[in-house]
């Protein structure tokens, strides 16, 4: 006598081709995630990243949302196998075991081969930790050898989540053992979901509605950074809603009419790529939605991080023009002159004379808006001199330089203040001046005081006569630095950073904030990459999935075509233009999105993301579309076996 | 349609053999079938289980390869097509019902029966046409835009039959049509089987072990063992006269049971 165990135990054995892509999901996401808690409980690393790097909230927030993202895939993935499996768990029924019995029975066989799957992801996981680890250091500009040792912790953590996907896929298949009817598991592959024609004025308003959401959605995100929380909110409602009508009714709606208008004559291609499509709508809207939208979702955060990290050097320069900035402090500029000679370092050092005074910049659009502000004004021939790319503006005109400026809202709208006036009081006169126009960097480190003008020197000069002795007037004297050579700035900078910083004012250094921002966004982009490869594994997975069981269940129809004398390469057609309707359609859809999300999101960079984000979507393509090709090769096997 | 030249040899089988399996438990199912089907003949094969009958219409319909000897449709040898031709050889020339009728779940009637001349050069017009001439045949016009799930057994082994007869194929090759089919479905089916064979000049053969089915052939095969045991022609006589003597032979054959007339 069997008991349940064994025949558990032997149905695995049996079962195992099938079974395998299920367990290798199961032992990637875990294994994943036990390299990612590893990584985020091994003090190695973070002992050599800076300080202000915030190491270990980034790593606890991309836990959440990959433990978030394994459910995910687990109940997709568990799903599509339980529906195969209907038949199975029909036939245990119909010889006339109970209910409680093929539950207890699934669930033995996922609990064993989730403990194998344990297993196998945590020795895999230590074992290419170490490889993540290098690609992590390599990330932030970090050089050494770490020893990454065995994390019990994250053994532990990779436990739980394991017993979360117990948890979640026993109630899942306890759902099917006592939820559906004999007839239901029976059916389960035949039954189509809808093949009566749609509605025709409520699908046509349903159809529209779903365009309409996306481009409302679409709309939104041009100006998302006015109440960015509400839009935001909004526009990821109206997108997702969109998305998931687009899939239901829009696309099944040109699906019908293009079908209709054929009048049965629909030819080979069209019967294997269309028809089985509208065949199982509703089942394909939902994971047509759900890849879109994780699609959509990845690709957005890898490219904004890429963009990120992509762009640190040009960020930080419009920030800091000038590698090193003294301001009225001659001895120790000419002590760290000193130094840096000493260490055979090349350096170029220039001095710029400035005035600083009070003024008003008026806002002609809001008359009413008037306050008074330190204005610091910059000779450009001077600054010319240390070899900062500018334009000498006419003698009377300024032009202002602010690196914060799309901090402050959206930049086209900025731009229509200009050209204003600048409002100087002198000794109860007034003097005006034209403020030409803004540019979107500093002309001198961010660290100096004031908002910064350039002018010509002759500008300056007449200001600077005309301002002397109201209050707040007062006259710089910067001193820059530039190091060429990379490695010199480094020590350069060690150097500064050890004598010349000081707690009273604000010192900054171009290569400590370089490195800083660096090691920053070289976390973001590797928890990002790192999350973005589950994410793109998991869609990529769910949709292989579902067409190899799409690919079982047209067996039959594989044989009668061939019978019918259509060959292998006919019958591929269809089912690449299937496959290309399956893949592309979500890809291309959520790569619309994340198009929109990211120009939404580029207030937060000031660098051209195109190029960056350009190499995120051609990577997560690449990657993506080699789960197509696997899926067409699965089932070129499956026709070609048909006939044998 | 086809030129109708009765009499002419539309199927020659010579010296057929097939063996099952590999060397030394090798299965002879087939040894030495000699067959020749003329033009509009309507023939049925028949035979206790385990006699060959399905493996003959196999291997008579391309869709298994014979052992030995050799199998010429329309004067072309089979065995020597290549893959590919072979597939356009059944494509073009052969039409094919099954026991359990393999219509595609996902398609309409329409679209089933229009499947096989997808690929061919034919204008939608006349597609059209032919549909409409053959479903009045089938009488299955009316379910033009069902799909197979919403269709009873008979009306989906009509529509089969649509499939096999869009393209008018030089011969129809049937495995037990009738065998998923309740009597009254069967010989509606059957009539519409007659008719077309009879008006359109359709040469059909047929794998059967219901001698009721086989009465309306025009001449049934009988098999025993892999080899030809006997042969009869309806000629002239009646249906009834005719299944009588299927009966006949049946009962010298032995094997399967039959349903009374």
């Amino acid at each position: 006598m069997l008991t349940v165990f064994e025949l558990a135990l032997r149905s695995m054995r049996q079962n195992v081709k099938h079974y395998y892509l299920y367990f290798f999901a199961l032992i990637f996401s875990m294994s994943l995630y036990f390299v990612f808690t590893s990584l985020q409980h091994d003090q190695a690393v973070q002992n050599m990243t800076h300080p202000s790097v915030d190491f270990f909230a980034g790593f606890q927030i991309g836990g959440v949302i990959l433990i978030v993202i394994v459910g995910i895939f687990t109940i997709s993935a568990n799903g599509i196998f339980l529906r195969r499996r209907s038949r199975e768990i029909g036939l245990y029924q119909l010889i006339g075991l109970s209910k409680g019995w093929v539950a207890r029975y699934l669930m033995i066989e996922n609990i064993l081969l989730g403990l194998g799957a344990l297993l196998a992801a945590i020795i895999c996981g230590a074992l290419i930790s170490r490889l993540f680890v290098l690609f992590l250091l390599n990330l932030l500009g970090l050089e050494g050898i770490v020893d990454i040792s065995f994390s019990v912790p994250a053994a532990f953590k990779t436990l739980m989540v394991y017993l979360l996907i117990i948890v979640i896929t026993s109630i899942q298949m306890m759902l099917k053992v006592y939820r559906s009817t004999l007839l239901n598991l029976f059916q389960a592959d035949k039954r189509p979901d809808l093949t009566k024609p749609p509605k025709a004025v409520a699908s046509a308003i349903f159809a529209l509605l779903g365009l309409v959401l996306i481009g409302y959605g679409y709309e939104l995100s041009g100006h998302i950074n006015k109440q960015l929380f509400l839009n935001a909110l909004l526009m990821l409602g109206s997108i997702v809603a969109g998305t998931y009508l687009l899939f239901r009714v829009t696309i099944r709606w040109c699906f019908y009419r293009f079908r209709k208008r054929k009048d049965g004559h629909l030819g080979l291609t069209n019967s294997l790529s269309m028809a089985p499509l509208m065949h199982h709508t509703k089942a394909n809207a939902n994971s047509l939605t759900l890849i879109t939208l994780l699609s959509a979702m990845t690709i957005t955060m890898i490219s904004m991080a890429y963009s990120f990290y992509y762009s640190v050097e040009q960020e930080t320069r419009r920030d800091l023009p000038y590698d090193f900035m003294f301001e009225n402090e001659p001895q120790e500029a000419l002590s760290f002159k000193k130094e840096l000679e000493k260490e055979g370092i090349d350096v170029k050092h220039h001095v710029v004379e400035a005035v600083l005074t009070m003024g008003i910049i008026l806002d002609p659009n809001d008359e009413s808006r008037k306050f008074e502000e330190s204005l610091l004004w910059l000779p450009a021939e001077q600054l010319k001199q240390t070899g900062a790319d500018l334009n000498i503006p006419p003698d009377g005109e300024a032009i202002l330089y602010n690196a914060g400026a799309s901090l402050a809202g959206d930049l086209d709208e900025q731009s229509k203040r200009y050209p204003t006036e600048i409002e100087l009081e002198q000794h109860g006169q007034t003097v005006m001046y034209t403020l030409r126009t803004l540019m979107e960097r500093n002309i001198m480190n961010l660290n100096a005081p004031g908002t910064q003008l350039l002018v010509s020197e002759a500008t300056m000069d007449k200001i600077a006569e005309q301002m002397a002795g109201t209050p707040d007037y007062k006259k710089i004297r910067f001193e820059t630095y530039q190091v060429p050579d990379k490695e010199e700035l480094a020590i350069a900078s060690s150097l500064y950073n050890a004598k010349y910083v000081s707690d009273e004012r604000l010192t900054y250094d171009f290569y400590t904030q370089y490195k800083v921002v660096l090691q920053t966004t070289g976390l973001l982009i590797f928890i990002a990459a790192f999350l973005g490869l589950v994410f793109l594994i998991s869609t990529g997975s769910i949709l292989y999935f579902k067409q190899m069981t799409e690919a079982e269940q047209e067996k039959q129809s594989f044989k009668t075509l061939r019978q019918l004398g259509f060959d292998v390469d006919m019958i591929m057609k269809g089912i690449i233009r299937k496959q290309a309707i399956v893949f592309l359609l979500p890809l291309s859809i959520g790569m619309l999105h994340s198009i929109f999300a990211i120009e939404a999101a580029s207030f937060m960079i000031r660098s051209d993301t195109t190029f960056p984000a350009s190499i995120a979507m051609a990577i997560y393509t690449v990657i993506y579309l080699v789960f197509a090709l696997f899926t067409i090769g699965y089932y070129r096997n499956i026709v070609k076996k048909a006939m044998s | 349609m086809n030129q109708l030249n009765v009499g002419e040899t539309v199927l020659q089988a010579r010296n057929v053999h097939k063996t099952f399996g590999t060397k030394g438990n090798t299965q002879h199912v087939l040894k030495g079938i000699d067959l020749r089907v003329t033009r509009s003949e309507f023939v049925g094969i028949m035979g206790p289980s385990g006699s060959g009958k399905t493996t003959l219409l196999n291997v008579l319909a391309t869709i298994d390869y014979k052992t030995d000897g050799t199998v010429l449709i329309d004067d072309e040898d089979i065995s020597k097509l290549s893959n590919t031709a072979l597939s356009a050889f059944r494509r073009n020339k052969l039409g094919f019902i099954f026991q359990d009728y393999n219509l595609l779940d996902t398609l309409t009637v329409k679209e089933n029966i229009l499947l096989p001349i997808s690929l061919s050069k034919m204008s939608r017009r006349k597609a059209e046409s032919e549909f409409t001439s053959i479903a009045d045949v089938l009488d299955i016009k009316a379910l033009s835009h069902k799909y197979p799930h919403e269709l009873s057994g008979g009306q989906k082994q009509r529509t089969a039959a649509g499939r096999a007869l869009i393209h008018q194929p030089s011969i129809v090759f049937a495995d037990e049509p009738t065998g998923a089919l309740d009597s009254k479905s069967a010989s509606s089916l059957l009539d519409v089987m007659e008719k077309v064979n009879q008006q359109r000049g359709v040469t059909v053969v047929m794998v059967t072990h219901d001698p009721v089915a086989s009465s309306y052939c025009s001449r049934v095969v009988f098999l025993r063992d892999g080899k030809i045991y006997s042969e009869l022609y309806r000629g002239d006589k009646t249906r009834h006269a005719f299944f009588n003597e299927i009966m006949d032979v049946q009962a010298v054959l032995g094997g399967d049971h039959v349903d009374s007339f």
